[in-house]
């Protein structure tokens, strides 16, 4: 469908970006560096040219978004995402493509940089309100706003350093959201901060919304993904990979993530995750009886059934299957090792089948990290992510801490208020 | 969000015209777009602003380091050239004569070095929000104009200390500055996109600045320098704006400015390649820095 020039709020047209990494160095070369290489060049020139390896981190991103749209961006990490997003706001420049973004744009990708330590509260507000793009003008029409939303008070003419961590974000974060912009870059895995840091942005994005602006909105919560977005482009190796309804988005992406690695393989010392000596192919999350699930009450027993392969030698494997919060906490984890269950080493296909006790974890979104570890907790041998699932409860936040469990309550005799006058006010 | 509720009335005029950007690839030169740069005029004001306030922040003695500084230059320099050296002043007390000079060098040193490190000290900013980059090397190469000012204060206490008077030429004293200033920045335009890519610049910058100070007369006059090589050796552009700043405030023979014209000229071309360059490097800041 075509739309008239003023009704788009991003356009953007082939868009591609291409990062150039200098054989293996961490970027900054110096100028020795260049020297020899260059010498190098001159020395064998005419026959080898040093190879410039590079990537594209985008490639070929094209998309109409209309003034007032949400779209959720999905991808694995890696996918190109968060260059998107630094491409749209203009940090960094495409390499190839173009795109057109009509209206004022704030971005919410890490809130806070601009603040410098030795400066107060006061003079931060000014500082990074011209930093996003607010006239001072404006910045002093909004001065009290921003004050009173940060819950700041007589600390506004403290240095920032000598803020707690949370006042600086809630203050950083106050003077972003009085940028009212247009349209909104928000990621949520970059803007650092606890878990009501995070409501507190989404409770934003949401007033935005109601004011017809239109967010881009980068998450790895389906959750709120699902409550903001009515439509997502998910981004695989930074190609546009499906473009259109949430429902839909969601589904490819979750097939998608189902085994992926985990982001921390390489860190943990897995050079190629494709070659584990285990590798899970399936999991399938069931409810108690073996029926497919993806919900469970608080309560509620979770079945998981694995099936992997041991494909390489290894050494007294442990199944290790954490439970991930979405925030990042990792809440529980069972392991094959300390419940006493010893797995075959022998090359080929075997299944495993968890039944956790009745979930004792509060209401959110889990992710499951399947980890299998030589000799209980030693060398990390697989690590691949096993799909999500939500524990629902009426009740039962984040306010109740990681899990909730009933208590043994006593109660005494119940005594006389020695100063009745008193009660009133107490209560 | 009863606060955003209350800012809502002020949004709706703002949003009628929404700006429009165009995102494309940084081919070849890009156009300098002043336009961006003066809409960008009040953020200039809060780094520089930003510049001057940490700089004396948890110091006992703050902004008065910004005295002490150039003063306590003209004490080594008076013991060293003018007590030991015995360099020929012209009549004026060696002091006066050196704090003269050290004034504009101080500002000028200060600037380059600034303007060339400044890129690099706000990398964490670079990177992850978009604002012209040219604002940094131009806050840079200003905020020290802060520092000048207080010194002026400084040398008018010393003119009367010693009982002399400037010449009425020191009304062109902005214009010296303005040489200097465009001369550190022309340098900052280089030197900044280029300490991004590579540190080294910021190692090798204080060797190049104390070179620079020799190579001009801050210690001494520029008589001292063989006729033959007098006019080369004005070429170096702090040689016309020191012997000007002496000219004008303590009278001394005026600065070549046949040789002050030529390196006008030259710093004007470094200014426009500079801005060119600067303007080509800055969109990769954020992938390099």
């Amino acid at each position: 469908m075509p739309t008239s020039s003023d009704e788009f709020a991003i356009r953007a047209e082939g868009l591609g970006k291409q990062y150039k990494i200098f054989g293996g160095s961490s970027g900054a070369d110096t100028m020795v560096d260049v020297m020899a290489k260059s010498a190098k060049a001159i020395a064998t020139l005419g026959r080898s040219r040093p190879k410039k390896q590079s990537f594209w981190a985008l490639k070929d991103v094209s998309f109409d978004i209309r003034q007032g749209e949400n779209v959720g961006v999905l991808g694995l990490n890696g996918a190109g995402k968060s260059t998107l997003l630094k491409v749209l706001s203009r940090i960094t420049d495409p390499t190839t493509g173009r795109a057109r973004i009509n209206g004022r744009m704030g971005s919410l990708l890490e809130v806070g940089t601009g603040f410098h330590a030795e400066l107060t509260g006061r003079e931060n507000i000014f500082l990074y309100g011209a930093i996003l793009g607010m006239g001072r003008a404006e910045i002093a029409r909004k001065f009290d706003a921003i004050v009173d939303f940060a819950e700041i008070g007589e600390f506004i003419n403290t240095p920032v350093k000598r803020y707690s961590s949370g006042m600086y974000v809630r203050l950083a974060f106050s003077v972003a959201a009085h940028l009212e912009p247009d349209i909104l870059l928000l990621d949520e895995v970059l803007a650092v901060g606890d878990i009501t840091f995070q409501r507190k942005c989404l409770d934003f994005a949401k007033d935005l919304q109601r004011r017809d602006a239109t967010i881009l909105f980068v998450s790895h919560n389906m959750f709120s993904i699902k409550s903001m977005c009515d439509r997502v482009i998910y981004l695989r190796q930074g190609q546009v990979q499906f473009d259109g309804p949430t429902a839909k988005g969601i589904e490819i992406y979750e097939a998608d993530c189902r085994l992926a690695s985990v982001s921390w393989a390489k860190a943990a010392g897995i050079t190629n995750p494709d070659e584990t000596p285990i590798v899970i192919t399936d999991v399938a999350l069931l409810d108690e009886a073996g029926e497919p699930a993806s919900v469970y009450e608080h309560g509620q027993r979770l079945r998981l059934r694995l099936d992997y392969e041991v494909r390489g030698p290894v050494d007294d494997p442990n199944f290790i299957l954490a439970f991930v919060r979405s925030d990042g906490v990792s809440c529980c984890c069972y392991n094959t090792k300390m419940d006493g269950v010893q797995i075959s080493t022998r090359p080929g296909a075997g299944r495993l089948e968890l039944v956790t006790p009745p979930l004792s974890l509060i209401s959110e979104l889990y992710k499951i990290e399947i980890l299998v570890r030589e000799r209980g907790f030693g060398k990390l041998v697989c690590g691949q992510l096993g799909g999500s699932f939500h524990v629902s409860h009426p009740l039962l936040d984040m306010h109740f801490g990681v899990f909730h469990e009933p208590g043994v309550w006593t109660q005494g005799e119940q005594r006389a208020a020695a100063r009745p006058q008193n009660i009133g006010a107490v209560a | 969000m009863t606060t955003m509720d209350a800012a809502a009335p002020a949004l709706a005029p703002a949003s009628k015209q929404r700006p429009s950007i165009e995102i494309r690839p940084s081919k070849g030169w890009a156009g300098l777009n002043l336009r961006e740069i003066w809409r960008s005029r009040e953020l200039l004001y809060f780094i520089v602003l930003r510049e001057l306030k940490i700089r004396y922040k948890q110091a006992v003695i703050g902004v008065g380091w910004a005295i002490i500084q150039p003063l306590l230059a003209a004490l080594i320099f008076t013991v060293i050239f003018g007590m030991f050296a015995k360099m020929p002043t012209g009549g004026i007390p060696y002091p006066l004569f050196a704090y003269a000079a050290i004034l504009p060098w101080t500002f000028f040193a200060e600037a380059v070095r600034r303007a060339s490190v400044g890129l690099v000290s706000d990398a964490e900013l670079i990177r992850k929000v978009y604002f012209p980059r040219l604002i940094v090397p131009l806050a840079m190469v200003t905020a020290p104009l802060a520092d000048f000012a207080a010194g002026l204060i400084v040398l008018l206490g010393m003119f009367f200390w010693y009982g002399v008077t400037p010449t009425p030429y020191i009304v062109l004293l902005p214009v010296f500055m303005a040489v200097a200033y465009a001369l550190a920045l022309s340098i900052g335009l280089w030197l900044g996109p280029l300490s991004v890519r590579y540190r080294d610049v910021m190692h090798t910058l204080p060797f190049l600045i104390q070179i620079w100070l020799y190579a001009s007369p801050v210690a001494y006059p520029s008589t001292i320098v063989p006729e033959r090589w007098r006019l080369i050796y004005s070429l170096n552009p702090m040689v016309g704006v020191v012997e000007g700043f002496r000219w004008a405030l303590l009278g001394t023979p005026q600065p070549d400015f046949r040789a002050m014209g030529i390196s006008v000229v030259v710093i004007a071309v470094a200014l426009a390649t500079g801005l060119a360059y600067f303007r080509k490097m800055e969109r990769s800041f954020a992938d390099v820095i």
